[in-house]
């Protein structure tokens, strides 16, 4: 076994996990926006939520980041700043995990 | 509304907390955009009063210190009580001068209608989660670091129990049992947070992280995009991201 080269493996998978971590917290962070006066992330669980809720109400009530009530006046606008920040955000995150592919 | 940056700024004899505060400006200026005022005293003002902000002098308390690299060393950080009154914008961002942005992200936290925010959570770049230690007090942590608050009565009952708790810091630390014997800030502004709200949980907090770099990892170098630090024996990098900076010497990079 060629414990050399284990340990450059091993130090270089370190580095692409913590880099991974960092940008995906970073992903995260950039995922949170204001609306009506309330925080809310674009994640896959909001988007969902308003996708469906939207289907049903032309208006509605949802919580936010700390669980705060917030009525969605324009549930259209709304979801559009949902998905929006969520590619943009996502794509950032691929964009860094693109640079370890070639590693 | 006007909206600003507020900053405090006190030279010790082991640190010159001056270059840091001239780094944070710089950020500042390129990504917030905004006002700032740097609170601070007639020593440190002689090395800082060329920057474009807003100057507030005042006597600071001394006698404070921290843990630094292996040794306690002296701390100014007994003004922050006074930042409701001594912030003359109705939207304050309060931050530490160690904390340095990368990006426009805190503004965001301007358009909602809570009267003040911070961090309960943090994030240590190097992976390591070494930044909180366990069983460190009886209640959560909130990191002070950085304080985004509206000029509202809810604010200043906040900072009125922070200037209570720092009076009276030794009954505080006993009830909560607080193991760091210091005053710091962050423990301050929780039992604050834990009283004002009737000794109940809180959850109104910045929803993310706040990202942390351990004052036992150097940074090799800096430059308005990001930082480059040593960790263990690696070299990370983070970019465009904000972050607080432990490490004190890396103003000379």
């Amino acid at each position: 076994m060629d414990i050399g080269k284990l340990k450059e493996y091993s130090n270089l998978a370190q580095d692409i996990a913590l880099t991974k971590k960092n940008a995906l917290e970073k992903c995260k962070s950039r995922q949170i926006f204001a609306y009506n006066n309330r925080l809310f992330r674009a994640d896959a669980q909001t988007i969902t939520l308003t996708n469906t809720l939207k289907s049903h109400a032309t208006t509605f009530v949802i919580l936010d980041v700390n669980e705060n009530p917030c009525q969605i006046e324009d549930p259209e606008t709304f979801l559009k700043i949902l998905l929006q920040k969520n590619q943009e955000t996502i794509n950032g995150y691929q964009q860094v995990l693109d640079k370890f592919k070639q590693k | 509304m006007t909206k600003g940056i507020l900053l405090y700024c006190f030279d010790t004899e082991q640190t010159q907390y001056h270059l840091l505060l001239k780094k944070c400006f710089n950020q500042i200026e390129k990504y917030l955009k905004l006002p700032v005022t740097v609170v601070t005293n007639q020593q440190t003002y002689l090395n800082i009063k060329d920057l474009k902000a807003n100057f507030c002098i005042v006597e600071n308390k001394s006698g404070n210190t921290r843990f630094y690299r292996g040794q306690n060393v002296p701390w100014h950080n007994m003004e922050r009580v006074n930042a409701y009154d001594h912030s003359p914008y109705d939207q304050t961002i309060l931050m530490d001068i160690d904390y340095f942005v990368f990006s426009n992200e805190l503004i965001k936290y301007f358009d909602t209608d809570y009267d003040y925010l911070l961090h309960d959570k943090v994030r240590d770049i190097t992976g390591k989660n070494s930044i909180l230690g366990k069983n460190e007090s009886t209640l959560p942590i909130v990191w002070a670091t950085v304080i985004i608050f509206k000029k509202t009565e809810k604010s200043q009952l906040l900072f009125d129990a922070v200037k209570l708790i720092q009076k009276n810091y030794s009954h505080y630390r006993n009830l909560y049992r607080i193991k760091h014997r210091n005053y710091r800030n962050d423990f301050a502004f929780a039992v604050a947070i834990h009283q004002l709200n009737g000794m109940i949980d809180n959850k109104n907090f910045i929803p993310n992280p706040m990202f942390m770099l351990p004052h036992e990892q150097d940074i090799l170098e800096f430059d308005d995009t990001g930082v480059l630090f040593k960790y263990d024996k690696k070299i990370g990098i983070l970019q465009e991201t904000d972050v607080h900076i432990l490490d004190k010497e890396f103003v000379n990079v």
